[in-house]
């Protein structure tokens, strides 16, 4: 037999040995792929089976797309989420004021505070005008002694003994704390008030700042209260009444008894008919008028009490002070601090997102370049 | 085959079907006759070939025209689904003993061009798994070197050496049997 002439020749035979399809094969695989290789799963023949067959046949690419957007979508969502569900400054700072106000006790207080019932919370601070009072009205004393003709809580009392006592937190820019502070001084002349402590300090946001004790006569605290108020930004505001009608009808009372009795021992001295007897009345008359003088001295504070108000007062200046100004003037530039607050919102969302995936999809990358590695490896190995 | 399969994908889906299409017509039995004489079954040839078409439908978007021919990515489809399968029966891929159904002998053939056929298929049995592999892509899948390196993996130069070695060997095996 004669041999191959040349690698032409074998060439040309090996072609021969070229295995072909059956025709019917080819056919149905013609079909396959002008139907575009239809997928069977398990959703096939259910309602979802169309969407997914055209989710399925989605390119990468679309794939990434949509799953990129509907990331987007989960972390908009989520940032509103947290930033709706985060506690709001200002409101944060007034609820804690109320809950560290602790009632200035005496041995007058009627022991029962009332916090007025006024909105805490920046923007609705014009409504608490006077609510103090009404709720005054309502000041019980618990420890009125039962033998005051007015019972233990000096209900039948004419006219009620209410101190007032306020907080306030003004918010405001480092610049405008002397400002401010000036015009607290102005509005404390103007209510004829008393500035028992004041400081003023300046520097940047967080740390300028100012703390006024001021007494202000009660009947014009509302007033004075307005006028802080229109300062700047009320960030907090908390009003507070201590009836304080029982101690001080009794210590009238008391005064009262303590001065007849002392006319009594008078009369009782003038009387007296050795000097025994009259040194005696005047021990006791002196023991009594030191009784009367303290009784009054105490009446005099319950008064001073009554009639002038505490308050304090700060300017606070950084995140608590921003906080206040969204509620009041909002601008453009409380915009500017909204969508960076937005913005960080997203970011730690985003962080915290990546935080959690990006470890997993590490995992899983590593995962599948060693699973992509063993696979051709172990292809090879089948040529071997 | 030059040409993109995807770059049209996303901007116009019919164009990349067509591409797709146009490559399917020109390589459907360019393909079967690899796989068949990698898998050496012609239902396994079957199964595979229309596996490997169905994935590269699959992956034609992810075709990257810049990476290499169109015939060579799917090439290097059918080539993966098939070693897949041998892998999957536990078979090692031989091209010795082709199958007796894949070597026709025409019965008007004389009996000297049939025992030159049977003689070539002999020595095709005696050349390792590789060099089978590489006369199947080059002779019976008709793909080019660049083609062939870039589905075997090695550079071209060094594909066309290896295919030198084994066109050589299987003429001397030849020149033995004959």
């Amino acid at each position: 037999m004669e041999p191959f002439r040349d690698d032409d020749d074998l060439i040309a035979e090996l072609g021969a040995l070229r295995p072909t399809p059956r025709p019917a094969f080819a056919a149905e695989l013609d079909e396959r792929v002008a139907a575009g290789f239809p997928r069977r799963s398990w959703l096939t023949g259910t309602p979802l089976g169309p969407r997914f067959a055209r989710l399925w046949s989605l390119p990468p690419r679309r794939l990434i797309l949509s799953g990129g957007a509907a990331t987007l979508a989960a972390i908009a969502v989520a940032t509103v989420v947290v930033a709706v569900s985060e506690p709001e400054a200002g409101h944060y700072v007034a609820t804690q004021s109320s809950q560290e106000a602790k009632p200035r006790g005496g041995e007058e207080s009627s022991g029962i505070q009332f916090d007025a019932p006024v909105p805490t919370v920046t923007g609705h601070v014009g409504s608490s005008r006077g609510d103090s009072s009404a709720s005054a009205a309502a000041g019980i004393g618990s420890t009125g002694s039962s033998t005051t003709g007015t019972g233990p809580f000096a209900s039948r009392a004419g006219h009620r003994e209410v101190e007032r006592s306020a907080e306030m937190v003004l918010g405001a820019e480092p610049t405008e704390v002397a400002d401010d502070a000036a015009k607290v001084f102005d509005a404390v002349h103007a209510a004829d008030g008393i500035v028992l402590s004041s400081s003023v300090s300046g520097g940047a946001a967080g740390d300028a700042g100012a703390r006024f004790d001021l007494l202000i006569p009660s009947a014009k605290l509302s007033d004075a209260l307005a006028d802080f108020s229109a300062i700047d930004a009320v960030v907090s505001r908390r009003e507070a009444t201590d009836d304080i009608t029982a101690p001080t009808v009794r210590l009238g009372e008391h005064l009262r008894d303590s001065r007849a009795k002392i006319d009594g021992l008078l009369v009782q001295l003038a009387g007296a008919n050795s000097d025994g007897e009259r040194a005696e009345v005047e021990a006791e008359l002196s023991a009594e008028r030191r009784h009367a003088a303290s009784l009054r001295s105490r009446l005099t504070k319950l008064d001073r009490r009554a009639n002038l108000s505490r308050v304090s007062l700060r300017i606070e200046t950084g995140a608590a002070a921003a906080s206040s100004h969204e509620g009041s003037d909002w601008g453009i530039g409380d915009a500017l601090g909204d969508a960076g607050h937005i913005l960080a919102i997203a970011a730690g969302v985003t962080i915290v997102g990546l935080a959690v995936v990006g470890p997993l999809a590490l995992i899983a990358l590593l995962a599948w370049l060693a699973n992509r590695t063993r696979l051709r490896r172990a292809r090879e190995r089948t040529l071997a | 085959m030059n040409g993109t399969l995807v770059a049209t994908t996303e901007e116009a889906p019919r164009e990349a079907d067509i591409a797709f299409d146009r490559l399917y017509r020109s390589s459907r039995d360019d393909v079967y006759a690899y796989v068949a004489s990698l898998v050496r079954d012609p239902a396994a040839a079957e199964d595979v070939t229309a596996t490997a078409f169905e994935r590269a439908y699959r992956k034609r978007s992810r075709f990257d025209p810049s990476r290499g021919e169109p015939r060579a990515w799917l090439f290097g489809i059918a080539r993966n689904a098939a070693l897949d399968e041998l892998r999957r029966r536990g078979r090692q891929a031989e091209l010795a003993a082709e199958p007796v159904d894949l070597v026709t002998v025409p019965a008007h053939e004389s009996a000297e061009a049939s025992e030159r056929r049977l003689a070539l298929t002999a020595a095709l049995a005696t050349l390792g798994t590789r060099e089978r592999e590489l006369i199947a892509l080059k002779f019976f899948a008709g793909l080019a070197n660049a083609e062939i390196a870039a589905v075997v993996g090695v550079s071209e130069s060094n594909a066309g050496t290896k295919l030198h070695r084994a066109v050589s060997k299987l003429r001397e095996a030849c020149d033995g049997a004959l």
